[in-house]
């Protein structure tokens, strides 16, 4: 027995129905969140959540962990601050154990305009109730003493912003823990499930078509990662996303000895290490749009060396596993969320890089939605007609990659 | 005798031992059964600095450290002070053939016949296989470092691994894998009162019956063995042997099964799936047991990556080497189905940092032909705009007032700087730019935006006519290598005549600001230097320049391009020539204060994803009376939703705020500063910031760190321009 296997999660699965108030396309964090949220805000059960493989498979399950509010934007501030509330609270709701660990993200920059981005980081949050302030090299020193503050004698660290929030959870268990939540009050969630069409009323999307069968719903919400455009275009909708891959890797695993999660603008990797020790490491998404989950050895070498420019004490770990997911970017790099313009059709997608931290506040809203059809004034910058209507929500510099 | 330090001991070693086996001899023993092949994780350990390391595939060195893992935990981080490093060798060949037993040479030799250029790679030589990429491109470490290995084809023939007992009492000591014993015998161990089930290595008898447990205190004292009739016996031993067949090692082929990879020999054979376990370690990686995965699955966690993720099996050092059989046996025994292995990842061997980087680099910042005379001068130097450029020469409102009074010299190498020419060049930037080019006449030049397809700005410039086929283009020195790709890409996709050649690296540029510029330069040779917005050629101090006659800091200013190997002796002609003038060199702190003083946009600071030119105020660089230009029909379309933003100008007594700081209106957020600084000439801090309308208007004041600011016009400083244009 290791003290991280799964002791209290019981997953109830159930037969398909014809016809379901609701259908959830996509089993990852995001669909469970919506039907979980259905269920226990609005109780609404009579939900079915498709899945074409085991739920959290995609980037629920692989994604680098991190959970932060630091955003550059108000709309994106106050969105992702109260998914941090949202997650800070899931233990004690669920009473399941999701590992949430509130460790501190320190950004680290290197040059006078990353301190200016910084600087303007911790002001927008500031304002907005994030707790982020700019930390000089001495503070980040204390934070995180494995730093060599002289980036190698090339990449000396001027300055970081210091997010006391950031945080870690487990992903799998934030997955099972909405999943188990939703199914014990009556959702139905199907693994092996793929959605192979939509059922049309016309303009009016009604349903799903699976391999075993049609089943009607009075919404359909589409919680897909990675082939989402697929999806939208069954019910006409052309949407402005573009997929690349983003890949990450751990490390064997080690007492535990590094508190903070640690990122650096300018050398573009992230790090924090596992609860179970092992140090984990992602850097920016791949350039190249591509639905493939192949790792490269490009990104191995680079990331590897990026990271140790700064922490010297990785040299000599040894590399366990490394592995891709699939991000939906935006065109500036904010979700889209909400109704699509298609009666009966909803979205969640434009998760890029930030999918994992959004779980539970992007359920909770979209529930909201589906049970009173009205827009969250939260969500409503992030609709989708934003594109049309010159709305867009631009972020240089903090979208970054995890 | 050579030796070894294990766990603080002195342990001797005959030439060509593995650790473990020098360890075996000594008559210390790792508990689990040890396969000493590399394959499970009982004998991983600290091996000078370097952790999870198996004892059984290192060759021990004299003097050497071994520390064992702590019982029940993990090592501690390392501090990173070895000088553990590789060099990158990079190597082409038509096959890689990863593994050298009997199938492997046999695919290489037959390769190697038919005249293929064939690499071999084999873990019993020290040659690990890190990885099969896409390329295809093998990744492998050996004795000379990290080899990245460019190929058409690979046969993986890794063999295959023995099956791991799991059962009560399988951790503990002194159990071996059939191999493993064999192997320990031919080195002329003692193994004392053996008893062998399954499939013993030859020269041994196994006793009847099945494998039921193990038992002893930290080392095996016996085998219990069950008969078909329920009877149990135990048969006292100092060794036990397990034979229990065998499992592909085929974690390579499945990760590249799509690339074409092919596999042979053992590493192609049917997984043995042994009976299900009903006690004992399944992983012993995670220390998962078969009560664990039962009780798991109990729980509706019935899918193989599932079980994997709730119980951790497989995701520990040996990467479901050990429980990958065990596991598919107890999910089928339960579920009634055998699932598939769990996704095949690299690395396949682990690798650290130190190796896997060798042939990494940090992304490169170029630095100008002044450099040395920047450094020369005690600039402090910064990485802007992805180059190195002089932040500073120590007195930033020293070098400002030599701009404002005097005279000064600035380094804009680095401005991105393009020559196109061609029959359809007009044509190419009049579809461009959304202003009109073909008016201007050669010699002059004009300010342009860059807009994307959205009608976004995406840079900004200058267009400069040489002739009727000749251009000369600026952009944004951050701006320079999107700009190539933007229009080479734009030129190519309407098939337009022309050519394109960046010069931003192979040209410098020098800029030459200040009352007193023209005074200057007439000292060094421009007898008749150009109009404002004007260009001419001109010898400089005997160099051949492009001078351009422009103004980003509000002073008469001229820019000099001229080829970068004369770099140096210009810069040094121009510091000669105005020393009367107390010229100094100015900062690009400097350079940004001056800017601002004169409301000039920096593309990137100043604007955002969505900066359309109407939201920069720049509408009357956009001419929407052209027939097309590339953002024509989005700047139309966005031109008719009601503005929500705007870039404005303000003003504040007393110090700048930080860039980036909050702007307030009657308590709410209402913007951001995007520039700040003090402005010594109107003595006020003087700033850009997009600032919301609010019901339609844009506010006339604003509160920024609590203190008041006015939204003023811009430019701050000389707004009619007559001092550029002096």
């Amino acid at each position: 027995m290791n003290e991280f296997i799964e002791a209290k999660v019981a997953l109830q699965w159930q037969q398909p129905k014809a016809a379901y108030d609701v259908v959830i396309v996509g089993g990852g964090g995001h669909g469970l969140a919506t039907a979980y949220y259905l269920a226990t805000r609005h109780g609404i059960t009579n939900v079915g959540v498709f899945e074409r493989s085991y739920i959290g498979g995609g980037n629920s399950g692989r994604n680098t962990t991190v959970i932060r509010a630091n955003y550059g934007i108000p709309e994106a501030v106050r969105f992702y601050q109260r998914s941090l509330e949202l997650f800070a609270s899931l233990e004690d709701e669920t009473d399941r154990w999701i590992m949430h660990n509130q460790k501190g993200l320190l950004w680290m920059t290197h040059t006078e305009h990353g301190m200016r981005a910084e600087k303007a980081r911790a002001a927008v949050n500031t304002a907005f109730g994030a707790k982020t302030r700019y930390v000089e090299p001495e503070e980040i020193k204390e934070i995180c003493p494995q730093i060599d503050l002289s980036g190698g004698g090339k990449f000396p660290v001027l300055g970081a912003s210091y997010h006391e929030e950031g945080a870690t959870a487990r992903h799998d268990r934030v997955v099972w823990a909405l999943a188990e939540g939703a199914m014990h009050r009556g959702v139905h969630v199907h693994q092996r499930a793929p959605v192979t069409g939509l059922l049309r009323d016309g303009d009016r999307v009604t349903g799903i078509e699976t391999p075993d069968g049609p089943v009607s719903a009075g919404v359909v919400v589409s919680a897909v990662g990675g082939h989402v455009t697929t999806l939208a275009s069954m019910a006409g909708l052309r949407l402005p996303i573009r997929s690349h891959p983003l890949q990450a890797f751990v490390t064997n695993h080690y007492a535990q000895a590094f508190d903070a999660i640690a990122a650096s603008t300018d050398l573009l990797f992230y790090m924090s290490q596992t609860a179970r020790g092992e140090m984990l490491l992602g850097a920016e998404i791949d350039r190249q749009p591509s639905y493939s989950y192949r790792s490269g050895h490009h990104f191995l070498e680079s990331c590897a060396h990026r990271a140790m420019t700064l922490f010297p004490f990785l040299r000599d770990l040894r590399i366990l596993r490394q592995w891709t997911g699939i991000c939906d970017m935006s065109p500036d790099y904010s979700p889209i969320m909400g109704k699509t313009g298609v009666d009966g059709f909803l979205v969640t997608t434009g998760w890029g890089t930030w999918g994992f931290k959004a779980i539970p506040v992007g359920g909770e809203q979209m529930a909201q939605l589906i049970a009173t059809d009205k827009t969250p004034e939260l969500i409503a910058p992030f609709s989708l007609d934003r594109f049309a209507r010159d709305r867009t929500l631009a972020d240089r510099g903090s979208a970054g990659t995890h | 005798m050579a030796a070894f330090t294990f766990d603080g001991s002195s342990v001797p070693f005959d030439s060509g031992d593995s650790v473990l086996l020098a360890l075996r001899k000594a008559g210390t023993i790792p508990g689990g059964t040890l396969c000493f092949a590399g394959d499970c994780p009982h004998c991983v350990a600290t091996v000078d600095g370097v952790s999870y390391v198996r004892m059984c595939q290192v060759s021990c060195r004299d003097g050497m450290t071994v520390e064992p893992h702590p019982v029940g935990g993990a090592p501690p981080l390392p501090d990173g002070t070895t000088a553990h490093t590789a060099p990158l060798q990079i190597r082409h060949c038509d096959l890689v053939v990863i593994g050298q037993g009997e199938s492997g040479s046999a695919a290489a030799a037959e390769a190697i016949a038919r005249g293929r250029r064939v690499i071999t790679l084999d873990s019993k030589q020290g040659a690990d296989a890190i990885g099969i990429y896409a390329g295809l491109t093998v990744l492998a470490r050996s004795q000379y470092g990290l080899e990245r290995i460019h190929c058409d084809d690979v046969v993986v023939a890794t063999g295959a691994a023995e099956i791991q007992p799991v059962c009560t009492g399988s951790d503990l000591s002194g159990i071996y894998t059939a191999r493993a014993a064999e192997y320990l015998l031919a080195h002329g161990v003692d193994l004392g009162t053996v008893v062998a089930v399954g499939d013993p290595p030859p020269g041994h008898a196994s006793v009847s019956g099945q494998l039921v447990r193990f038992e002893g205190e930290g080392r095996v004292a016996a085998v219990v063995t069950r008969d078909w009739d329920g009877t149990e016996h135990t048969h006292p031993c100092d060794t036990a042997i397990v034979g229990l067949g065998l499992h592909p090692r085929d974690a390579l082929f499945r990760m590249a099964r799509d690339l074409g990879v092919t596999v042979v020999g053992d590493a192609a054979i049917d997984a043995t799936i042994p009976p299900p376990p009903q006690a004992g370690t399944i992983c012993p990686c995670a220390n998962v047991t078969a009560d664990d995965v039962k009780n798991v699955w109990d729980r509706g966690f019935h899918e193989m990556e599932l079980m994997k993720r709730a119980t951790l099996a497989g995701t520990g050092t040996c990467q479901g080497m050990a429980c990958l059989p065990h596991l598919r046996s107890l999910l089928a025994d339960l579920g009634g189905t055998v699932q598939p292995p769990f996704t095949a990842r690299p690395v396949t061997k682990q690798i650290t940092f130190g190796e896997i980087s060798a042939g990494a680099h940090l992304r490169a910042y170029p630095r100008t032909a002044l450099d040395g005379e920047h450094r020369r001068l005690g600039a402090e130097m910064d990485r802007i705009g992805g180059w190195w450029r002089p932040w500073t020469y120590g007195d930033t409102e020293g070098e400002y007032w030599a701009v404002r009074n005097g005279v000064s010299i600035g380094d804009v190498s680095t401005l991105g700087k393009m020559i196109v020419t061609g029959p359809d060049s007009a044509e190419l930037l009049e579809r461009l730019y959304p202003t009109r080019i073909a008016g201007i006449k050669p010699g002059r030049s004009k300010y342009v935006l860059i807009l994307d397809e959205r009608g976004y700005v995406l840079d900004d410039g200058l267009v400069c006519r040489d002739g009727e086929y000749e251009w000369f283009l600026t952009f944004t020195s951050s701006g320079a290598t999107f700009a190539e790709m933007w229009v080479r890409d734009w030129a190519e996709s309407w098939e337009l005549d022309v050519r394109i050649l960046n010069r931003t690296m192979s040209l410098g540029a020098i800029n030459v600001t200040g009352p007193h510029a023209k005074e200057l330069l007439e000292r060094v040779g421009l007898s008749d230097p150009p109009s404002y917005m004007g260009h001419a050629s001109a010898q400089i101090a005997g160099i051949d320049c492009r001078v351009f006659r422009l103004s980003f800091t509000g002073e008469l200013s001229f820019e000099l391009h001229h080829a970068i190997a004369d770099s140096v002796e210009l810069w040094r002609a121009l510091l000669d020539a105005g020393a009367d003038l107390d010229l100094r060199p100015h900062g690009i702190d400097a350079l940004l204060k001056l800017r601002l003083e004169k409301g000039h946009i920096l593309v990137g600071q100043d604007s955002d994803f969505d900066s359309t030119p109407r939201r920069l105020h720049h509408e009357w660089a956009v001419d929407l009376s052209k027939e097309f230009f590339v953002g024509k029909a989005a700047t139309i379309r966005t031109n008719k939703a009601p503005l929500n933003k705007q870039l404005v100008g303000l003003t504040m007594d007393g110090p700048a705020p930080h860039e980036g700081a909050v702007i307030w209106s009657d308590g709410d957020y209402n913007g951001y500063v995007t520039s700040s600084t003090w402005s010594p000439v109107t003595e006020q801090s003087v700033l850009l910031g997009w600032l919301h309308l609010r019901n339609g208007e844009l506010p006339t004041e604003a509160t920024i760190e609590e203190r008041r600011a006015i939204v003023s016009p811009v430019p701050f400083y000389d707004p009619d321009g007559g001092r550029a244009r002096a």
